[in-house]
């Protein structure tokens, strides 16, 4: 469920959108999206979670605001990206974050991250018949110290993957993160087949593939800055972290660790 | 059955499929009675008495927002005193375009707001943060039901030392920025406000944010066909919200009489 | 008194909440369990959860607004679905079979999806239709079988299982559920297997494949099948069959996991590669001939239209 409310009002591309609060007529229309790319990667160790920071307007066609994060940092080992219409997406965030501090406060410990991934599909079903507009892609670490990447459809099913790109640009970097990550590139992917690359590695693969994708994507679509979560698990080596614009954002030391890196897409 | 996927996973409810060219059953009332006199509730469809633009900015020491005093009522310039800055307890200040009875009741949902934080006496007050967020549910909410509060909103304020400007629309999207535009503004005032404030949120003085807003407000004047070259300025900052008396633009339009080339005019 | 006072006060937290909720208008109501704990007493037990509908006077027309891509290939709300899976029962147990491609429109969301869920030890649901509807569905039914056990000291017929499964989506019958599933098992009464759709159909039977690539999964099913198969046989029916519907569905395809309940339970017995079958066979596994499935491979060199690879030409020389 999104943008019920839409101008209907045909414009082409060059000409300016309608505006919500001047605008003639309205009727119920489809939801919009509000565009914008995640992705997410997981190794041996570690997990990157990606997401631009491009927004249209509600409508959908006119970049808007230039800095709104989709990526959002949840516990110290679990980062949740959204993809699709933006207030439901922070909304939904806003949720997520409400039960974790509630069990947190029942526990005394964070959630773990399966844990996490069935507390998203039971909200997302909650509203089965009026579905949240948003793609989930959470990732991070898991008690066992195995990175993981669960991802969503917009009415909570799910499934640990080892790779995900969601949002405008995923047709595009989907069959990219398959031949980079799955060996046999004459070969579709299989569970189990993947190869865990490195971190240096993945984090240039995120990095220029949002690079080419918004070389390629109309303006709209993707751009602007890059953020880029990085998990690791309990003793991981920070090898590959020593680039710039990264900076540690854990919030308990002597756990997992959680790192930021930020850029500009422009 | 039906073995092709793409037939699956859509509502069965044969009314979209009056002529049966899928095989479901007709069930009487699977789904809540139409209640009769379901048309006679409306929903705000479309806005009624508008506003335009409002513009806000950061600067060194606050937040400082402007709109015009037009309320059109489409293309008729219908009200033409009226106050679209609202002041919300002591921190913040709300601007609004969009459908003004709609602004209206918000303004009344949130003083009522400020009352009873006010009333609790606990020591704790409202700043624009939560005033913001408050409203982001609020607007989410009548979204959700159909129902939406047909505006766009700036909320913006100072409280313990801390800037805040953030929008938040009739869908509930919010986001935040030092400089926001609201209706026309976001397409003709936006670019001119980021080039001058952006990357020198902590150098502009009041007297120069004035003059970027005032400047902004003119070349509105200039191309949105529902503003108003009177308009009003709040500022907020560590010593609270001040709103300006009505004041008018001061616009040339001698140019007009060079223009050559329409109409009867050849020459 | 107090509770009076506290209905027409209009200050204090409480009023103040109840005004909260009717601006916000949160239909959610969170129970204990919501902050984690309910010490042991969990609401999900109590009846059917509650789900949020759009206010709208067509709920069920409104969602097909937004979800139906048959309709509208725009529509915002993709669900994804597309798929082959199948299960049978014969002497050896229950043989349950599914490929593993999820299409949302005509592009493949994923290609390693797990259509089998594992509801406990004993019982397996397969996956068809809607993916979440039966993810979510399955996963509570495993909580009722779990409480089932609890409850009378003996584990669930799977045709109770399945009976649960289906009153569950027959209350909800109309409002846009998608799943067609196979609940199988081994219980008192042996091997058994069940299939539940969201229509609120529940069959018993010996042999079922649910999908698009059902069809295809059938041909092969049918003519292999027969009560009296041996474990191997019965394996490499499943997997041949699985691999049929994913050669020719373009809606299925990339593996195929496998299962076999036994009276101890079921075992996963790996995931075949559907292109490798096709050219290679399943590999070195109970059943297999050693040999690729596809028709080409099959018969080369059978054929003057398919010739066996060339001998050494030898040059003519004039």
């Amino acid at each position: 469920m999104a943008a019920y409310f839409q101008a209907p009002t045909a414009y082409s591309r060059t000409a300016l959108p309608p505006l919500a609060a001047v605008s003639a007529p309205q009727h119920l229309v489809p939801p919009s999206d509000t565009s914008g790319t995640i992705m997410a990667i997981t190794g041996v160790g570690f997990t990157v979670i990606a997401g631009d920071a491009r927004r249209g307007d509600a409508f959908g066609a006119y970049p808007q605001v230039r800095f709104v994060p989709t990526v959002f940092r949840l516990t110290d080992k679990a980062v949740l990206a959204t993809n699709g219409f933006a207030s439901d997406g922070n909304i939904f965030i806003k949720k997520v974050r409400q039960r974790l501090d509630w069990y947190r406060h029942a526990h005394a410990k964070d959630m773990s991250l399966h844990a996490i991934a069935l507390l998203i599909q039971s909200m997302l079903y909650q509203r089965r018949f009026c579905p949240f507009y948003v793609h989930n892609i959470l990732g991070g670490i898991e008690d066992d110290g195995s990175g993981a990447v669960y991802s969503f459809d917009e009415v909570g099913s799910y499934v640990r993957e080892t790779c995900r790109a969601a949002g405008s640009a995923s047709t595009m970097l989907q069959p990219f993160l398959d031949s980079q990550i799955y060996p046999k590139s004459s070969q579709p992917p299989t569970p189990g087949s993947a190869t865990h690359l490195s971190l240096a590695r993945v984090l240039a693969l995120v990095m220029d593939s949002y690079k080419h994708a918004a070389d390629r994507l109309s303006h709209d679509q993707i751009g602007d800055g890059l953020e880029v979560y990085i998990v690791l698990s309990k003793g991981t080596s920070t090898q590959g972290l020593n680039i710039e614009g990264v900076s540690e954002v854990t919030s308990i030391p002597g756990g997992e660790r959680i790192f930021l890196l930020r850029r500009s897409l422009a | 059955m039906d073995h092709f996927p793409t037939n699956w996973g859509r509502p069965r409810n044969d009314t979209w499929d009056p002529y049966a060219t899928y095989p479901i059953h007709q069930r009487p009332q699977n789904h809540q009675p139409k209640d009769r006199f379901a048309e006679g509730v409306q929903h705000t469809q479309q806005p009624i008495v508008t506003g335009t633009s409002v513009l806000a900015i950061k600067f060194k020491d606050g937040v400082m927002m402007a709109a015009d005093n037009l309320a059109s009522y489409g293309s008729l310039a219908r009200f033409r005193d009226i106050q679209r800055l609202h002041p919300v307890g002591k921190y913040t200040v709300l601007g609004a375009g969009g459908d003004m009875s709609d602004f209206q009741y918000i303004q009344s949902i949130l003083d009522e707001l400020i009352v009873d934080e006010l009333a609790a006496a606990d020591g704790h007050t409202l700043g624009p943060k939560e005033i913001h967020n408050y409203l982001a549910e609020v607007m989410y909410s009548r979204r959700s039901n159909m129902n939406p509060l047909w505006n766009s909103l700036l909320v913006g304020g100072y409280k313990d030392g801390k800037s805040f400007l953030a929008y938040v629309d009739l869908l509930g999207t919010t986001y935040t920025a030092s400089t926001l535009a609201t209706g026309y503004g976001a397409y003709i005032a936006q670019p001119l406000l980021r080039r001058a404030v952006e990357g020198r949120e902590n150098e502009l003085t009041a007297d120069e944010a004035r003059k970027i807003l005032e400047d902004s407000m003119r070349v509105l004047f200039y191309r949105d066909a529902r503003s108003l070259d009177q308009y009003q300025i709040a500022t907020i900052t560590a010593d609270g919200v001040h709103i300006t008396e009505s004041r008018k633009l001061e616009t040339a339009w001698s140019f007009a009489e060079g223009i050559r080339g329409y109409g009867a005019q050849t020459q | 008194m107090n509770t009076f006072v506290q209905r027409f006060s209009t200050t204090g937290a409480l009023s103040e909440a109840r005004k909260a909720k009717a601006l916000a208008a949160d239909d959610e109501e969170f129970s204990d369990a919501a902050w984690g704990s309910e010490a042991g007493f969990g609401n999900i037990a109590n009846g059917v959860p509650t789900f949020a509908v759009p206010a709208v006077p067509d709920p069920s027309a409104f969602l097909r607004l937004h979800t139906d891509d048959h309709a509208d290939p725009s529509c915002r709300i993709k669900i994804q679905h597309g798929t082959t899976t199948l299960a049978f029962r014969y002497k050896g147990g229950v043989i349950v079979a599914v490929d593993s491609r999820a299409t949302a429109g005509s592009y493949i969301a994923s290609g390693t999806v797990k259509k089998v869920i594992e509801i406990n030890p004993y019982l397996l649901g397969t996956m068809a239709g809607g993916a979440a509807d039966c993810q979510y569905w399955e996963t509570y039914l495993g909580i009722h079988c779990r409480l089932h056990e609890l409850r009378n000291r003996e584990r669930i017929s799977v045709s109770a299982a399945s009976k649960y499964l289906s009153n569950l989506v027959y209350s909800y019958k109309g409002m846009g559920l998608s799943m067609g599933t196979m609940i199988c098992g081994w219980d008192k009464t042996g091997p058994a297997v069940f299939y539940v759709d969201s229509d609120g159909t529940r069959l018993k039977g010996d042999l079922f494949s649910v999908g698009s690539g059902s069809t295809h999964a059938y041909g092969v099913l049918d003519q292999g099948y027969h009560w009296d198969l041996s474990d191997e046989e019965a394996q490499e029916l499943g997997r041949r069959s699985i691999y049929a519907a994913g050669h020719r569905d373009a809606f299925s395809g990339n593996t195929c996991n496998l299962y076999h309940i036994k009276q101890d339970g079921w075992h996963f017995l790996g995931n075949f590669d559907i292109s490798k079958m096709h050219y290679e066979g399943p590999g070195d596994v109970p059943g297999s001939f050693g040999k690729g499935y596809g028709y080409d491979i099959r018969v080369e060199g059978r054929s003057s239209a398919n010739p066996p690879p060339a001998a050494p030409t030898t040059t003519v020389t004039a």
